[in-house]
């Protein structure tokens, strides 16, 4: 393990891996709305 | 192409290796050499990974995918995100813990040496043709729009690229990345503001895109579950987590991109970049093609954009019958033009689509006819919109700059390749076979192995007008080896009770299993990339639990 995989990190990272997901998601959601007014 | 766009494009093409060149000659020892220093931080590996799967495919061929079929391409990119984050997680921190120079260095430390000179073997063979291909596919459309010598364009594109990435390793890979990428994100931005200038001065940009909406051409994203239709929000995210799983975590031309420098934290960061700007920027270049499309719904497009083609046909007995699709297509551009210019955002969109369809109908035989005709263009006509657009209608400089964009597309996407399949050969191979020698020597090893990859990428190029369609030959390649790749790496992680010889086996049936379902049938290809991972799974398991079970002495445990 490097000291960057200390369970603050593993921490850490899970929050940045899950605030990536919620822009995914606000990204998808921001195209469907897209659709919906365009076609 | 006058004076000033050949002036903008050799002097962008040549000045960012240049530079390259002035600010990373030294004498690198190997891990300099192949992973660069700890001067590459997060941001240069964000752009490198985005340039290596930014060929110049992705800027020929996206906008005039949107042309023809609308935006729902973007689709296929929803798994990306996903598998980023996968890769993050599990893949990132096992390669920065044993400092492996390659994916496949990790296989001989998981499992044995037989199963890392497999999976390099595997990479080698896939990358080294799509090498060839990424830099044939633009030589062919530049080399007939513009009327340069198709060799020429190869070596111009190729021969610098090699000369640079022999020279400076994997730093200078992902420093003239990081410029290459900004010169293509603002061509590409300058040639939307354009296109969106260029349409009626009367037409407003929402205006615009609802009549682009009432043609069909931005619907995004679609939830259904008919498995006929071809983009869709459900096959982007499985088919496109699979395929973006095996490239970002199992091919050598991205894992060396984001282990440069060493550090675990910009490796993640570079990568979380690319999951969050991905999607948004395939959006605005698909954007990019649907503003091209209304832009040609008031200026006359050709019938034909691949023109030389075309002219070649009109030379043979089919000439009567193509002038006659001409007038066709004429009538209908007329009809859709006057509507348009009476009722704009208001038009009837069935009347829109319905002539709208029957034009591409109309280009469809016409396409059909320049087959017969013996005129066989070697790839979709679809990928000469964008670049006729940009040759016919944008202002000099910006014209020099646009192909500008597409070669340093090609030397980006290139220069990743080379990298590492000079890197595989050189650690995975030839290291292999000749242990023990000294750092200088290697690095002088795997600079002649990158020269003799340029090499077979210049001599497969060559020889590519042998294929009938380039871009789909890419895609079916990698999906033919990436499922048997991606499979012996996630058995290293998640079955753990397998060892080399049952995974090592299990791999060369499933890849003997993905080729005979190929030659065989008609499965669409993008699931050879779900079927070769999961038989390797489900061979490595079997063989482990019978064939392979008795005390099997364990590879080096790295877990």
């Amino acid at each position: 393990m490097t000291t960057h995989d200390h369970p603050p990190f593993f921490s850490t990272w899970r929050k940045a891996y899950w605030f990536a997901m919620v822009l995914f998601a606000i990204e998808v959601a921001l195209l469907y709305a897209f659709t919906l007014r365009f076609s | 192409m006058n004076r000033l766009d050949y002036i903008v494009l050799f002097a962008t093409i040549l000045a960012i290796p240049l530079y390259g060149l002035w600010r990373t000659y030294n004498h690198p020892n190997l891990r300099e050499y192949l992973k660069g220093d700890k001067t590459i931080r997060w941001g240069t590996i964000g752009l490198s990974v985005l340039a290596t799967q930014a060929g110049p495919i992705t800027f020929l061929s996206m906008p005039g995918q949107a042309y023809e079929s609308g935006i729902g391409f973007i689709q296929n990119y929803f798994g990306q995100p996903l598998a980023l984050i996968v890769v993050c997680a599990v893949f990132v921190p096992i390669y920065q813990r044993l400092k492996v120079y390659t994916a496949y260095e990790y296989l001989g430390q998981r499992f044995d040496k037989k199963t890392r000179l497999l999976g390099g073997f595997l990479f080698l063979i896939q990358r080294g043709i799509a090498g060839g291909i990424t830099i044939y596919a633009p030589a062919i459309i530049l080399s007939a729009l513009l009327g340069w010598d198709l060799n020429l364009t190869i070596w111009l594109a190729g021969g610098f690229v090699i000369a640079y990435t022999v020279v400076g390793g994997t730093k200078i890979v992902s420093l003239t990345q990081r410029y290459q990428i900004l010169v293509i994100l603002i061509g590409m931005a300058l040639a939307f503001g354009i296109a969106v200038h260029r349409l009626p001065a009367d037409l407003s940009f929402g205006d615009a895109l609802q009549i682009a909406g009432r043609m069909g051409k931005l619907q995004a994203v679609d939830f259904s579950i008919d498995p006929s239709k071809r983009y869709t929000f459900w096959s982007g995210i499985l088919g496109g987590f699979f395929l973006s799983l095996s490239y970002f975590g199992a091919d050598q031309s991205q894992v060396q991109r984001y282990l440069a420098g060493g550090s675990l934290r910009a490796s993640r960061i570079g990568l979380l970049f690319n999951a969050l700007v991905k999607v948004p920027m395939q959006f605005v270049i698909l954007l990019l093609g649907a503003m091209v499309f209304l832009f040609y719904q008031f200026e006359k497009p050709p019938i034909f954009f691949n023109q030389p083609t075309y002219q070649r046909a009109l030379q043979t007995g089919y000439g009567p019958k193509l002038n006659q699709l001409q007038t066709q297509f004429d009538e209908v551009f007329v009809r859709k033009r006057e509507l348009l210019q009476s009722a704009g955002p208001q038009s009837p969109a069935a009347e829109l689509q319905q002539l709208d369809s029957r034009a591409r109908g109309i280009r469809e035989e016409t396409r059909k006819v320049l087959e017969q005709a013996g005129a066989n263009p070697k790839s979709k006509d679809s990928d000469y919109v964008f670049i006729t657009f940009v040759l016919q209608h944008l202002p000099h400089g910006v014209v020099g700059l646009l192909v500008a964009v597409i070669f340093c597309a090609t030397m980006s996407a290139t220069s990743a390749v080379l990298n590492a399949l000079g890197s595989t050969t050189a650690v995975d191979f030839y290291r292999v076979f000749r242990p023990g020698a000294s750092d200088h020597h290697y690095v002088v090893a795997t600079r002649w192995l990158t020269l003799g990859w340029g090499i077979v990428t210049i001599a497969v190029a060559s020889f590519c007008s042998l294929v009938e369609n380039l871009i789909e030959a890419g895609n079916i390649l990698a999906s033919v080896f990436y499922g048997s790749i991606l499979g012996l790496f996630l058995v290293a992680f998640f079955l753990r009770q397998v060892r080399g010889s049952a995974v090592f086996f299990a791999a060369v049936l499933a890849q003997t299993l993905v080729l005979a379902l190929f030659f065989t049938t008609n499965i669409g290809y993008l699931w050879y990339n779900f079927i070769g991972c999961a038989a390797v799974l489900l061979f490595a398991w079997i063989l482990q639990s019978t064939l392979f079970r008795p005390n099997e002495p364990s590879a080096a445990a790295s877990h």
